[in-house]
């Protein structure tokens, strides 16, 4: 195959991904690996770096959009940064020792509970009582509702939420995926957060936390520009183009039907990674 | 003193950020598909950590990115791109970090603060 070939089906395939990414709300790199590594017999640590580029672009693309609405809530967001940077850092050492094997099981563990969330029904949490922990760190915070009001809300388990975290994080840094499911449990069941602030906070978080250990996979080499390039524009324009389409669009056939694709997917990755052919 | 909108602020480095970004790998894309468009794929089958033709400077080291860019290297230029890429967020830090500070937030100015310095250290230690 040619360097040019190869290019263009990955600028399709990743504007597919940025596409779904966006509408779905998990974010470009779940769908990139599988391209990258099932289809192209690509080496997972090259993949795991297209993937982080896909979450970058994923994120900030539709970050812009989110931050002036004023829905995501800074504070908690770089409150439990810390909690995903480290565990980037720590997931991006512990990934050198892991063969292509063990990481698409991790990998396809991941996509597992991703599938597996998205049936689970949303309930917008409201009158929570707030805990003492929380109030201190000043993480109660409100969200504009249509009306143009303003809706206050408290939240709680902070030290669980953060715990979660840190493993989400540490998942980021060996997958290079924003483990968006790991921060919605976080956020979402464990410390109560409205359902549109968690899911805009962990936007902003996913950013961060895939450039904890970006600035380490560019120097080991795992971010090759020949792929790169294309990941990068291709993801970029299919989630603009899905950030469009979210307005029109009934999303949650969609969801269950990618769902359903993500539970193949994993059952692919897991066999071949338990029988040991990658 | 006239308060910055820091949240305006962020939204268009955002948006610059990832436009910037865009436009430098594009760049580097169509050299790369000018110059080696018709080759066959690099192998990409197999990574290791330590042999060192899977580490070549030219995107891989800040010296070598830079250097690559100024005699037209695709690899170079792609690699700013996506260093472009990866800054952008890191801005959007340091941001919140000054919107904190302005607030007189001391708590949050140190947690901003923690959050850049574990991503700073990690840059420089590398491996």
């Amino acid at each position: 195959m040619s360097i040019l070939l190869f290019t263009l089906i990955m600028l399709a395939a990743a504007y597919g991904a940025g596409l779904l990414g966006s509408l779905t709300g998990l974010g470009g790199g779940v769908v990139v690996i599988p391209v990258l590594t099932l289809c192209f017999g690509v080496d997972f640590h090259y993949a795991v770096g297209a993937a982080l580029v896909a979450s970058i672009a994923t994120s900030s693309g539709s970050g812009s959009a989110y931050v002036k609405e004023g829905i995501t809530n800074i504070r908690l967001g770089m409150f439990l940064e810390i909690a995903t940077a480290i565990g980037a850092v720590v997931g991006a050492i512990v990934a050198v020792y892991l063969n292509n094997n063990v990481i698409a099981i991790i990998f396809g563990c991941v996509l597992i509970l991703t599938g597996t969330m998205q049936f689970v029904k949303k309930q917008d949490h409201t009158g929570i009582k707030g805990s003492e922990a929380a109030r201190r760190l000043k993480l109660f915070g409100t969200w504009p509702q249509k009306d143009g009001s303003k809706q206050y809300y408290e939240l709680k388990n902070v030290a669980s939420g953060f715990s979660v975290m840190s493993i989400a994080g540490m998942l980021s840094g060996i997958l290079g995926i924003g483990s968006g499911v790991l921060k919605v449990i976080a956020m979402d069941n464990l410390m109560k957060v409205p359902f549109k602030v968690s899911t805009t906070t962990s936007n902003f978080m996913i950013g961060v936390t895939a450039c904890a250990s970006a600035v380490v996979y560019i120097q080991r080499g795992n971010i090759v520009p020949g792929i790169a390039c294309p990941v990068m524009i291709g993801v970029l324009f299919g989630a603009l183009t899905g950030a469009r389409l979210l307005k029109y669009l009934n999303v949650s056939l969609l969801r269950k039907i990618f769902a359903f694709a993500v539970f193949l997917v994993a059952a692919n990755m897991i066999y071949m990674g338990v029988t040991g052919q990658f | 003193m006239q308060k910055i909108d820091l949240q305006q602020l962020i939204g268009n480095t955002l948006r610059w950020g990832v436009t910037i970004a865009c436009i430098i790998a594009a760049i580097g894309g169509v050299i790369y598909l000018v110059q080696h468009g018709s080759e066959p794929m690099p192998d990409y089958t197999t990574f290791s950590y330590t042999d060192p033709a899977c580490h070549p400077a030219d995107y891989t080291t800040v010296d070598g990115i830079f250097s690559g860019i100024f005699s037209m290297n695709a690899r170079s230029w792609i690699q700013l791109g996506v260093v472009a890429l990866i800054l952008t967020p890191v801005m959007r830090v340091i941001l919140s970090f000054f919107d904190f500070i302005q607030e007189r937030d001391w708590l949050y100015s140190l947690i901003s603060a923690i959050v850049l310095s574990i991503i700073i250290s990690n840059s420089i230690k590398g491996f």
